[in-house]
């Protein structure tokens, strides 16, 4: 039983216990005591196991520090020594004070767990009403499969249940009513004593302190509520008051809070005060209204006021933001006490302005990479297949005496068209593009009248002849100025025109047919 | 027969460089600009009196700027009748001779308006074939159509329009539109192939005084009618890309993968867009160096 590794934080000699004398011993885990001259403890109990710890009233003479276990077994211990017995018991309940709430969690965790799992789920309820209670299996065998090893893993998967939030006006809810004979009434919740705490970790701590060595829990808030610390829009007179080192504490709290500065830049409520022009557009010194001292007192009290409810506005917040700290990590509690979300550091802003200004589908597609055409000489595309060789250049002279010319002859420019053309470069022209011609290269290397059979070409001379006639009438019709001109170009012209276009034609088909 | 709906349009593009013509004036004194202008007259007219849906435009390409000849802009048709009545004596066809009428009055002022200028001596075909297209389209959209756009070039091609050029004559491929050319002076490569690609007719004429002859005879019939003529063989059209460091025309040479110039040597660094080449070189086989024995 007795295991000399374990650490030893404190012994008390000169205890007693069910009248014997003997050594209290505070280990790690457990509390034990053993009888003088003897080296084993008789009486052992892990921290675990203790529900609270009793201490004997200031007043009575034997000094005495009772362990209420569980179980419900009490187990006292009577601190024998003369001089300092009582500084013995209080430094052994000052450690207990710190050392059973580490334990006692995990103690109630088991049983809260198993409750919980009998709670949630009515069919193993039934099962363990049918089993256990009827002792047909041990309850060990029953949680045995149920429970696993709830010790070792996290508890967060089991957390399934919201932590429920403070309300800021908690302290408001507590509405007191008068109770007839200049008394008020605070109806106390355990909610509202949870928030309490919660929020203001220092009156916690007081509480622990306090109750129930000194004072009754009824004691504790008739005090708490009496107290300036609770009634605050005054200045702090340093009252023999149990809550005037809260007071202390929260100043400190709140100097740090200003000190730190807001976290998160995109909540910057600094922005949205007014501002107004003061008398006189800004422009004039309005005169000061009152003395200084009415404004002092004025202001220290108004600013009391204001200070007092962003305290409490801090405090609410950074309750629910602290999760599972536990109480006797009180230094880094003050600091933990701004308002703004401890998650918010200084990298977070720029991100969230990030997604806030940019959307997904709007982004340039991410293509991929292309070199770009680096055109040094582009004009040299432009040029066309010309040899650069065969220009001509004329001098400016040349130029001028050109245009000069052009100017002077189309100036009287008269169209004449019936001198266009002589018959002599007519017929030179056709010779050109008949067939051996000089243009006709690729084509037949005959001439045509060496191609075309004499009578055919006899015929056709004398179609030609006879359709050059009858286009001559027709166009000697024009203009149209007397009926009788009319008369032959509708009648009489149209119709030789029809006959000598079928004859023409008759003639084609014979001449096809022939060749055939 | 054509219907009434179909239109044969006919768009006749003459060059009238004023500093080729002046000097043509000079050499040839018989054949000058207006004898030109005459022989493009008869041609539309020609036209005209074909068909009464044929239709005639006539476009003077200057070397500042482009201008139609017929259909002008100022003319009214009601209101110039009493005017050209009087010119018509001779019992001609009013439209004839209001269209005869009309481009004279026109190319008199384009020609007056001629500055000198000595930077642009270069006719802006590709300007005039652009509005000729677009004189096309603009009436294509209305009425079915065939047609043909005929240019008397005169000067010679100016390198820096080719590719205005090239993009007007895929343009008139792709609507059908036939591009014919008539040459007074030298061979233009850039008309050979609009000729050739649009499917139209090049003619270099060896006799400029029998304009006439040729443009009526060669240039008048439609494209339906020339598949029943014989006619002046397609010339051989040079294709050949010229290489953009000296541009000769050349048939075999090196073209650059990134920006597609042509060269005619190897260069391990194309000029153009800076891009170095490696080219696996056949590997040098070092001679075996025999290690001769020295006999002491």
């Amino acid at each position: 039983m007795a295991s000399l590794s374990e650490e030893v934080l404190l012994v008390v000699k000169k205890v007693r216990q069910r009248k014997q004398d003997g050594t209290l011993y505070l280990m790690a885990e457990r509390i034990a005591w053993g009888p003088e001259g003897k080296d084993r403890f008789t009486v052992s109990h892990l921290y675990a196991d203790i529900r609270c710890q009793k201490i004997s009233p200031d007043g009575k003479a034997k000094i005495q520090l009772q362990l209420v276990l569980h179980t419900g077994e009490s187990t006292t211990f009577h601190f024998s020594n003369e001089s300092s017995a009582l500084k013995d018991r209080d430094a052994a309940k000052e450690l207990l004070q710190q050392l059973l709430p580490k334990f006692k969690k995990k103690a109630n965790k088991e049983l809260e767990e198993k409750n919980r799992m009998l709670q949630e789920d009515p069919v193993l309820f039934q099962l363990y009403k049918d089993l256990v209670v009827s002792q047909v299996i041990s309850a060990d065998e029953f949680w045995a499969n149920r429970l696993g090893d709830i010790n070792n893993t996290d508890p967060a998967p089991y957390n399934n249940k919201q932590e429920v939030g403070i309300s800021g006006a908690f302290l408001a809810d507590i509405r007191p009513q008068t109770d007839g004979c200049n008394g008020l009434r605070y109806n106390l919740t355990a909610d509202i004593i949870e928030s309490i705490f919660r929020t203001y970790p220092a009156v916690k701590q007081k509480y622990s302190e306090n109750v129930p060595h000194n004072l009754t829990e009824k004691e504790f808030w008739t005090r708490f509520f009496q107290s300036h610390y609770f009634h605050r829009d005054r200045i702090n007179t340093g009252t023999q008051d149990i809550f005037s080192e809260c007071a202390k504490q929260d100043e400190k709290g709140l100097k740090s809070m200003v000190v730190q500065g807001v976290k998160n830049p995109l909540v910057d409520l600094l922005s949205l005060e007014d501002k107004t022009l003061d008398e006189g557009y800004g422009v004039s010194s309005g005169p000061p209204s009152t003395s200084n001292l009415n404004r002092s007192v004025k202001e220290s009290s108004n600013a009391a006021i204001i200070k007092r409810f962003n305290h409490h506005s801090a405090m609410v917040l950074a309750a629910g933001s602290r999760k599972g700290e536990t109480p006797t990590d009180q230094a880094s509690e003050t600091s933990s006490t701004d308002g703004n979300s401890r998650d918010s550091d200084f990298f977070q802003p720029p991100v969230r302005l990030q997604e806030a200004i940019e959307y997904e589908d709007l982004q340039r597609k991410n293509r991929p990479k292309t070199v770009a055409l680096n055109l040094k000489k582009s004009d040299r595309y432009a040029h066309g297949p010309v040899p650069l060789l065969s220009q001509h250049y004329t001098t400016s002279q040349d130029i001028i005496n050109s245009v000069n010319h052009i100017r002077h002859e189309m100036v009287n420019y008269k169209p004449n068209l019936t001198q266009v053309l002589s018959s002599t470069a007519a017929t030179s022209a056709i010779a050109a593009l008949s067939p051996g011609g000089v243009l006709m290269v690729a084509g037949a290397q005959q001439a045509i009248n060496q191609m075309v059979p004499t009578e055919v070409q006899g015929e056709l001379k004398h179609l030609y002849a006879a359709a050059g006639e009858l286009l001559r009438h027709f166009w000697s019709c024009f203009p149209v100025n007397t009926p009788f001109l009319e008369e032959k170009l509708t009648g009489h012209l149209e119709e030789m025109l029809q006959t000598a276009y079928s004859k023409f034609h008759i003639w084609q088909t014979r001449r096809m047919m022939r060749k055939t | 027969m054509a219907s009434e709906d179909e239109i044969n349009l006919l768009v006749i593009v003459v060059d009238v460089n004023p500093i080729w013509w002046g000097q043509q004036a000079q050499r040839e004194p018989e054949f000058t600009l207006s004898k030109c202008l005459d022989a493009v007259m008869v041609m539309g007219n020609a036209h005209m009196a074909m068909t009464r849906t044929n239709k005639l435009a006539v476009i003077a390409s200057h070397c500042q700027d482009s201008h139609f000849l017929y259909p002008s802009k100022s003319w009214r048709g009601g209101d110039s009748g009493a005017e050209d009545a009087s010119s018509s004596g001779d019992g001609k066809y009013e439209l004839l001779s209001i269209a005869n009428n009309l481009i004279a009055e026109e190319i008199r002022n384009v020609m007056s308006k001629t500055e000198v200028r000595g930077n642009s001596t270069d006719t802006l075909l590709a300007g005039s074939l652009a509005k000729a297209l677009c004189c096309i389209l603009s009436i294509k959209t209305v009425y079915s159509f065939q047609h043909l756009r005929h240019v008397i070039k005169a000067a010679e091609d100016c390198a820096l329009q080719y590719m205005n050029f090239m993009n007007v004559i895929f343009a008139a491929q792709k609507q059908n539109i036939l591009i014919d050319a008539c040459v007074l002076d030298s061979d233009s490569g850039l008309l050979q192939q609009a000729c050739d690609i649009t499917g139209g007719l090049y003619l270099k004429i060896p006799q400029k005084l029998a304009l006439a002859q040729y443009l009526l005879w060669v240039f008048l019939p439609d494209s339906e009618q020339r598949s029943q003529l014989v006619l002046p063989p397609p010339a051989h059209v040079d294709y050949r890309a010229a290489c953009f460091c000296h541009r000769n025309l050349i048939e075999v040479g090196y073209v650059c993968s990134v920006c597609l110039s042509i060269f005619c040597n190897f260069s391990p660094i194309c000029t153009t867009c800076e891009t170095a080449f490696k080219i696996q070189l056949p590997q040098m086989v070092k001679p075996k160096k025999k290690k001769l024995k020295q006999s002491t």
